[in-house]
């Protein structure tokens, strides 16, 4: 099972796969579509991603975080088209204390977010804009 | 003998430079092999002078024994600055056609094939008189050297104030109102035709100007190539040289033309700056564009975010061995100004790592330009 998925996530599922009764604490984190960004309305998003190595990437840092942290990750960021209120990427890590569990979580929403290969496209009413680090490029 | 030598179609490339005569003609030869070169062009009289001491006949035996001894293949002589074959003054007109006659009595003296010139400015007069008077000017040289194995090469200009020869239709005027003559050609300087207005940065637009030069003055007449990059943009009209690829020319150009399988024959010179130290480096240059055709590699390059809906997002690319991620970037950029961002704005990963942009690339390599990213 990839990482990288095109169908809406199911969230029960992936705290599903580590919820052992071992573990203490589930730590979920979701990102999921805004209305509002830079002051413009955002119809839905499109996400693109460089899926071979986003694959790589993501499973490299999902084994650097059950490491670091002696955690259980499980995650999914979905590409292609997003409509707002779904979520886009859901990271979910079992730990048998809270502290590890939100720590591991932060560290692999920011990680992925800095490294992985993943591009979103704002599609507003005025337009769509590729949203490139601080930039929002015009699309086309 | 009136036919100049030509190079035979199977031989390796000429490549040299324009080299300096302090110290002797036959240095230029010398300093030329010290490089590398396989061709030169030099100047054979000061070239802001109008007389010269006549040529000693011991300076041109010495001469053609340094170039037996070097293996120079293709010498060719660049004429006096101060000649203006369409000089609508007519004592200035004379003197200048004396002077050319005496580049060409010093060539045919020195065994060089081929003296370039530009082609004069009409000044104070028009355009037509200009064409005329120098198609005059070349008639009548042609016809005082008979017998001679030295030709005029009449050169691609710039057009800079007056000067005559920055559109292809004026050097095809001229040479129709010659006449078809062997010892009549051409020497097309990359710099001059593009400040003139032919782009040549991308495949298309070098196979569109060297289109036009072979559809109206053919490919036939072209007998030696001046290449030298641009300080000045494309249609600047100013005439500024820099060295290989660090221009507003590019490497992209360069490299079309050195592996242009329709010019192979045709000797190159450079007149780019600073020859004592940069010479050599602008002849590795073209050297290396010219052996990337057959050790040239082929990457696939892979481009995301905004600039995937620029190009192609998988697309393959050609380039010569030995090029790092860089390279690839900047060849991009010149192909299509709007990649330009690659460079500067995007990390690059090789076979889905991510690499430094110094990295070198390999043949069947997927290099991919990662732009800030935005996923989460
Ligand atoms: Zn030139
Ligand atoms: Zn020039």
């Amino acid at each position: 099972m990839g990482f990288i998925v095109s169908e809406p996530i199911d969230v029960r599922a992936i705290e599903a796969e580590v919820s052992q009764q071992s573990n203490g604490a589930v730590c979920t984190f979701i990102g999921q579509v805004r209305t509002r960004s830079r002051g413009r309305d955002v119809a839905y998003l499109e996400y693109d991603a460089y899926v071979p190595m986003a694959e790589k990437m993501l499973a490299d840092l999902v084994e650097r975080a059950c490491s670091r942290w002696d955690v259980t990750v499980a995650l999914k960021h979905r590409i292609g088209r997003i409509e707002l209120g779904a979520a886009s990427v859901v990271v979910c890590v079992g730990s048998e204390h809270r502290a590890a569990a939100f720590e591991a979580c932060r560290w692999c929403i920011d990680t992925l977010k800095e490294t992985v290969p993943i591009w979103k496209k704002e599609v507003c009413p005025d337009g769509e804009f590729w949203i490139e680090g601080e930039d929002a490029v015009k699309a086309g | 003998m009136t036919e100049p030598p030509s190079t035979s179609p199977a031989a390796p490339r000429l490549l040299g430079a324009h080299m300096p005569t302090a110290g002797g003609i036959s240095k230029s030869l010398i300093s030329g092999k010290a490089i590398g070169c396989t061709a030169i062009q030099l100047f054979t009289g000061s070239p802001r002078q109008w007389h010269h001491p006549p040529l000693d006949p011991e300076v041109a035996a010495a001469f053609k024994v340094t170039k037996a001894e070097t293996g120079i293949a293709f010498t060719v002589a660049h004429d006096s600055y101060l000649i203006n074959l369409a000089a609508p003054d007519s004592e200035i007109l004379e003197r200048s056609r004396k002077a050319f006659r005496r580049e060409l009595d010093r060539a045919e003296a020195l065994d060089i094939p081929w003296v370039v010139t530009h082609m004069g400015a009409h000044l104070d007069s028009t355009e037509e008189a200009g064409i005329a008077l120098l198609v005059e000017s070349l008639r009548a040289i042609l016809e005082e050297t008979e017998g001679y194995s030295a030709g005029i090469a009449l050169e691609t200009t710039a057009g800079q104030g007056t000067g005559l020869g920055y559109r292809f239709e004026q050097i095809a005027r001229v040479m129709e109102g010659v006449g078809p003559h062997p010892r009549l050609g051409v020497c097309l300087d990359t710099c001059h035709i593009f400040v003139a207005g032919y782009d040549i940065r991308t495949k298309a637009a070098y196979e569109h100007s060297f289109g036009e030069f072979d559809r109206l003055i053919g490919y036939d007449a072209l007998k030696v190539i001046h290449c030298n990059d641009a300080k000045k943009p494309l249609g600047s009209r100013v005439d500024r040289h820099e060295h290989i690829g660090d221009g507003e020319i590019g490497m992209e150009a360069f490299r079309l033309l050195v592996t242009d399988p329709k010019l192979v024959h045709v000797p190159i010179i450079l007149e780019t700056p600073d020859s004592d130290t940069m010479h050599a480096v602008n002849l590795d240059r073209l050297k290396r564009l010219a052996a990337s055709q057959s050790l040239g590699i082929r990457v696939k390059v892979r481009l995301f975010g905004h600039f995937s809906d620029l190009s192609d997002t998988v697309e393959e690319v050609d380039l010569p061995a030995n090029s790092t991620v860089a390279d690839l970037a900047k060849l991009l950029g010149e192909r299509d100004a709007r990649l330009s961002g690659l460079q500067t704005a995007c990390r690059a990963a090789v076979n889905e790592e991510y690499v430094q942009s110094t990295a070198v690339v390999n043949e069947g390599d997927e290099v991919a330009f990662i732009p800030p990213m935005s996923g989460g």
